[in-house]
């Protein structure tokens, strides 16, 4: 099958996929049993039934479910995800506002777990059963164990309390103005900006919530990239190669390691939008304003919108992730190619 | 590869190196810690506490208050007024010094289009223009505000930031309108998010819901300039996130404190707390409809849960600053009870009630609360502490907790049989409490109407609104908060006290209870 | 008796799994027995001892309304290990179920129920399950049955694969050869063949499970709040960074049990998974 064939046919399937989608978080948004209308009208105006029904009116909800969502998807598609009710800006404006510093936040989660994780892994499966395999797979375990809200406040009591090596909650320090929005990733902006400074900060202030968001995916892909590793350096082509008077590492580098490495771009591919939904509890206790914050006020106070807004985005980064995954694979394994 | 490497671990190490940050140096910048309640900065929409730290940054009223309490009336805008024999009239005379942000001088017009869309806007602070009849300008410096009856509350009221004057001229530019359906056809609050069109002392430049409010100096003010360039509001809605970051000199000031956090923040040389009473009143609703409140409307229940709650501990549990008042007006206001004249724990009289209300054995009930924190109010620990109280008289109370919102919801409806909220005054007058009473805002949300209600107490409602004389007012109001402990659908449980802590170096700080901290006061 | 032998060397290769399942059964006893063991009821609240801290006569401090936080870790089991248990379950059951039969039918039957497990699949567990709690109300059926609408997808695609791996092994085309309903095949023949591994994977499940949970509670969307939870105890305390206590045991006591759970389940696999045991011997 060629690339573009393969290609195509992901494509095609994406598109019921999204469509289940929306109808399940559009379901679940009417469920929520409280009438935005009173939450949303000050107490005079909710009194008022004129108001009321012109609210009702101005949100459509004063119509038939189906017909909601009908309207809901025909504006979906000119790219008008609708108006936050709490914040009365366009709920695509927010999510623009909001994505940035959640993929800052999950993309350096998954660097630092990608490098500790493939790093231990190696180091693991080549030492294996020595005193360091046994520590690197305790690591491992404490990582995949720990709960994220709870590794976050130990470590902001200990790094930023006790020792103050790493700068408090937020995206920057607070008294630093942001930098000129470009990309809204603060680390890039401030390049763009040439202001090392603020780049300097924002790296900082990335430092310790990553480790803590990336911790779980490290365990896990020290884990994988560990029995990975094993099964490859038992296999014939490595004692060959070995035997060829190789230096070991340039063996396990140069061809255990890129062997190995196929079932680690899944995990981590899964791992990467996990991160991005599952920064809801890293972004409460560091104070960082991203999407994972902004899905949990939009619940809290049943913005319909904007809770169909976030459904539908995190979604689509799921499945556009696997989608690269996939094509990962497609280029790292020959047989998928050739067969 | 291994020449990229090296190019990067160069160039962080020039960026470790030579890399920090810059500052703005030359710029005077306060950094507010706040955890963001409001959701508009449309000034004629003002409802939220925290919303008046920008309102009243930016905005002006007629008439104020002194910097630190909430005792005397003074001229603002209006250099003075006269108010009609009948006190159905009130006369403002306007400063003819005062001009906008864009340089506009104030005129009456901008007042009384002030006034007409917040009453027509029907948003939540429109009750406070319930006893305004109209609004008129005379000339163009003289406001002529004409009452419906009189109402010995309405300067107080008018110093409410919903009674914020606007440029009139910039806000209908925008979209707004006064007309009778601005409910539906203003559209100038987007506008107002990210602008303004005040007269105060700051302007908004940026606001950015959640994240940051940034205000910047007015540099048209009339009065004397303010101490800062920019003020910048950030929401950090984790009071542990606040003291950190305070600790850490990021901020200047921390809105949120909570009592517990007091005794780590004294030892802190470079910190200074202020601590003190609130006005917020921390109460139980029983519904008086026996379709909702089931138990809970029988009278003799609700005195009983008067008798059972345990008042010291919960005065103990709120921590520093917070009191027990004696009935439905908190502390501080004139007529309130002393606190030393409220009820005392009695578990026995507690217990006869409720066995001659037929319940010798008790009964099951599911108390509704806002699961959010209030200037340290924790509500889930408040309701557990309730739950182990009324569980001592045999009362099994099941905790559920709601989304704010919706527990908002179902309490303005009236819907809920049982529930613990929390009251701020909207003015500061002790009319504000008549609320509590039939047909009030509360009363109403407690099914408690004029036709379920005592004569007796419907009698010195009907006496105290309208009554002048003000030692005559305070002996009504002492009578009906005698009332209140004997009867009525609502148990006063505490007054917390509210904090705040500051950098040591930062001068002017004072509080009151209408807008607690006035930013534009402070300086270095 | 040869088998129980090689059984007890591997245990003996692999220490981990061993100290992780007495962890694990002390757990249980704790949970089971936390009316014996604990020195205070877990609701005794006496509020002026409130926040204090770790004494003799309360070992792990005392919270914002006095209650022995020791007391309350202990009864915290009670909770979290049933819950996440149960979510497993339910989530395996229902996943089976689908696989099971996507697997066997293939075709178009397949691809409908791929697509359908997928739009499951694609939903953050977080951000439906806050979702659902609002929709529901917060309490623990409510949380439990949230992660299981979105845990089972990953119990359907393992077990797809695994029942189209050995659909066409020589003793399911026998038993369709004699004439065996589809039904009875798929549950007699097939089905018993898929139980090992999916063991293995909810076994590590658990402790994911427990932690997603607590996360859940964390945020409010759990147990009432007065009831004794790990994930609650936590957050409550986030506001008292001075009083450490509050939080650092209840997410210690998390943190055991979900390592615990993880060296057993690691463990296993390692006993079940012939690959990786041709590695460690």
């Amino acid at each position: 099958m060629s690339l573009h064939v393969y290609l195509m046919r992901r494509l095609v399937l994406m598109i019921p996929l999204l469509v289940g989608i929306s109808i399940v978080s559009f379901t679940i948004s009417n469920a929520i049993p409280a009438d935005p209308t009173a939450a949303n009208l000050g107490e005079r105006a909710a009194a008022d039934p004129d108001i009321v029904a012109a609210f009702r009116h101005k949100w459509g909800l004063d119509q038939p479910l189906h017909v909601q969502y009908l309207t809901y998807m025909r504006n979906l598609l000119r790219g008008d995800m609708g108006t936050s009710i709490r914040s009365h800006r366009p709920v695509v404006e927010e999510l623009r506002r909001y994505l940035p510093a959640t993929i800052e936040l999950a993309t350096a989660g998954i660097l630092v777990s990608v490098i500790a994780g493939v790093i231990f892994g190696v180091v693991s499966a080549v030492w294996r059963n020595k005193p360091i395999d046994f520590v690197v797979r305790i690591l491992s375990l404490i990582g995949v164990s720990a709960p994220v809200f709870w590794l976050a406040l130990i470590g902001l009591l200990v790094l930023y309390l006790r020792w103050d090596v790493v700068p408090g909650p937020g995206r920057l320090d607070a008294r630093v103005v942001p930098p000129a929005r470009v990309t809204g990733l603060y680390t890039v902006d401030s390049l763009v900006a040439g202001d090392l400074g603020l780049f300097r900060n924002s790296i900082e202030h990335l430092l310790l919530p990553a480790l803590v968001l990336g911790a779980y995916s490290a365990g896990l892909i020290t884990r994988i990239t560990r029995s990975s590793m094993l099964e490859v350096l038992s296999q014939d082509y490595i004692t060959t190669a070995r035997s060829k008077g190789l230096r070991e590492w340039v063996v396990v580098m140069r061809h255990a390691l890129r062997n190995a490495l196929m079932p680690v771009v899944t995990i981590i591919g899964l791992s990467y939008s996990s991160l991005l939904s599952g920064a809801v509890l890293t972004e409460t206790i560091f104070a960082w304003e991203g999407i994972g914050r902004y899905a949990y006020n939009a619940a809290r106070t049943l913005d319909f919108p904007a809770i169909m807004g976030v459904s539908m985005l995190i979604a689509l980064v799921f499945v556009v992730t696997n989608l690269v995954v996939d094509i990962l694979y497609y280029w790292l394994d020959p047989r998928l190619r050739h067969g | 590869m291994r020449r990229f490497i090296t190019v990067l671990f160069v160039l962080s190490l020039i960026v470790m190196v030579f890399g920090t940050v810059t500052a703005q140096d030359d710029e005077k910048v306060l950094v507010v810690g706040l955890s963001e309640d409001y959701h508009s900065l449309d000034p004629n929409r003002a409802y939220e506490p925290g919303g008046s730290q920008v309102h009243h940054s930016v905005y002006d009223t007629l008439v104020t208050f002194p910097s630190d309490s909430v005792d005397e009336i003074l001229p603002n805008l209006a250099a003075d007024w006269d108010i009609s024999e009948d006190g159905l009239v009130y006369t403002f005379y306007l400063r003819d010094d005062v001009v906008f942000s864009n340089g506009d001088p104030l005129t009456a017009d901008d007042v009384v289009f002030s006034f007409n869309r917040m009453k027509n806007l029907k948003d939540n602070p429109a009750f406070l223009a319930d006893t305004i009849a109209s609004v008129e300008a005379a000339d163009d410096l003289t406001v002529v505000l004409t009452l419906e009856h009189p109402d010995p509350a309405i300067l107080a009221k008018l110093i409410f930031d919903a009674f914020s004057v606007v440029n009139a001229d910039v806000v209908r530019e925008h979209g707004g309108t006064d007309a009778e359906d601005a409910a539906e056809t203003d559209t100038a609050e987007d506008w107002l998010m990210n602008n303004s069109a005040g007269t105060g002392p700051y302007m908004v430049e940026s606001y950015e819901p959640t994240v940051q409010t940034v205000l910047v100096r007015n540099p048209n003010y009339w009065g004397e300039p303010a101490y800062f360039d920019r003020i910048i509001i950030q929401n950090l809605p984790e009071t542990s996130t606040q003291k950190l970051i305070l600790e850490a000199g990021d901020i200047d000031i921390a809105m949120d404190v909570i009592a517990d956090q007091l005794p780590s923040l004294r030892q802190n040389d470079a910190i200074e707390v202020f601590s003190t009473q609130s006005d917020t009143l921390i109460f139980l609703l029983c519904n008086q409809d026996p379709e909702i409140g089931g138990p809970m409307s029988d009278p003799l229940v609700q005195r009983a849960l008067r008798y059972a709650v345990n008042y010291e501990e919960l005065k103990f549990l709120s921590g520093e600053g917070a009191d027990n008042p004696a009935a439905m007006v908190p502390i501080g206001f004139a007529g309130a009870l002393d606190p030393s004249e409220g009820l005392t724990r009695d578990l026995d009289q507690a217990r006869a009630l409720l066995a001659e209300a037929g319940y010798a054995d008790g009964f099951t009930i599911d108390l509704e609360y806002p699961d959010f924190n209030y200037i340290g109010t924790e509500f889930g620990i408040v309701a557990q502490k309730v739950q182990a109280d009324l569980a001592e008289v045999g009362i099994t109370v099941n905790l559920v907790p709601q989304e704010f919102q919706v527990s908002l919801e179902a309490y303005r409806a009236g819907r809920q049989g049982f529930s613990l909220w929390l009251w701020n005054p909207d003015y500061y007058d002790t009319l504000d409490y008549v609320e509590f009473l039939p047909n009030g805002v509360v009363g109403n949300r407690a099914n408690w109407t004029d036709e379920n209600a005592d004569q007796e107490i419907l009698d010195l409602r009907d006496a105290v609104i309208v009554e002048t004389d003000s030692a005559t007012r305070n002996e009504l109001f002492r009578q009906i908060q005698l009332y209140e402990q004997q009867n009525g659908p609502f148990v006063p449980l505490f007054q917390p006290g509210v904090h705040f802590a500051y950098d040591a170096n930062l001068q002017g700080f004072a509080y009151n209870g209408q807008w607690r901290v006035d930013l534009t006061r402070l300086h270095y | 008796m040869d088998n129980l032998h090689t059984v007890r060397l591997r245990m003996r290769q692999n220490p981990l799994m061993v100290v992780g399942a007495i962890v694990c059964l002390v757990w249980i006893v704790i949970s089971m027995a936390a009316g014996d063991l604990a020195p205070y009821h877990p609701l005794e609240q006496s509020v002026m001892e409130r926040l204090q801290a770790p004494s003799s006569d309360h070992l792990f401090g005392t919270d914002q309304l006095g209650r022995d936080v020791l007391s309350r870790v202990l009864y915290g089991g009670r909770t979290s290990l049933p819950a996440g248990l149960l979510v497993v379950t339910s989530a395996m059951l229902v996943g089976t179920a689908f696989g099971a039969v996507a697997g066997y039918m293939g075709g178009m039957w397949d691809e409908l129920l791929m697509r359908f497990t997928e739009v499951f699949m694609a939903f953050p567990i977080i951000i439906l399950a806050m979702a659902i709690a609002a929709a529901l109300g917060p309490n623990v059926t409510n949380a439990v049955i949230a992660m299981s609408v979105v845990w089972w997808p990953n119990y359907a695609r393992i077990v797809r694969s695994l029942v189209i791996s050995v659909k066409s092994d020589a003793y399911v085309e026998s038993a369709r050869a004699i004439g065996s309903s589809p039904v009875r095949i798929l549950l007699i023949t097939i089905l018993p063949n898929c139980v090992a591994p999916a063991l293995v994977m909810a076994t590590l499940d658990i402790g994911n499970a427990i932690l997603i949970f607590a996360g859940l509670s964390f945020l409010g969307l759990g147990p009432e709040p007065s009831s004794p939870e790990w994930g609650r105890m936590v957050s409550d305390g986030i506001d008292y960074f001075d009083q450490w206590w509050l939080s650092t045991f209840p997410g210690l006591a998390i943190f055991t049990v979900v390592m615990a759970l993880n060296f057993v389940g690691d463990g296993m696999r390692d006993l079940l998974d012939p690959r990786t045991r041709k590695q460690i011997g």
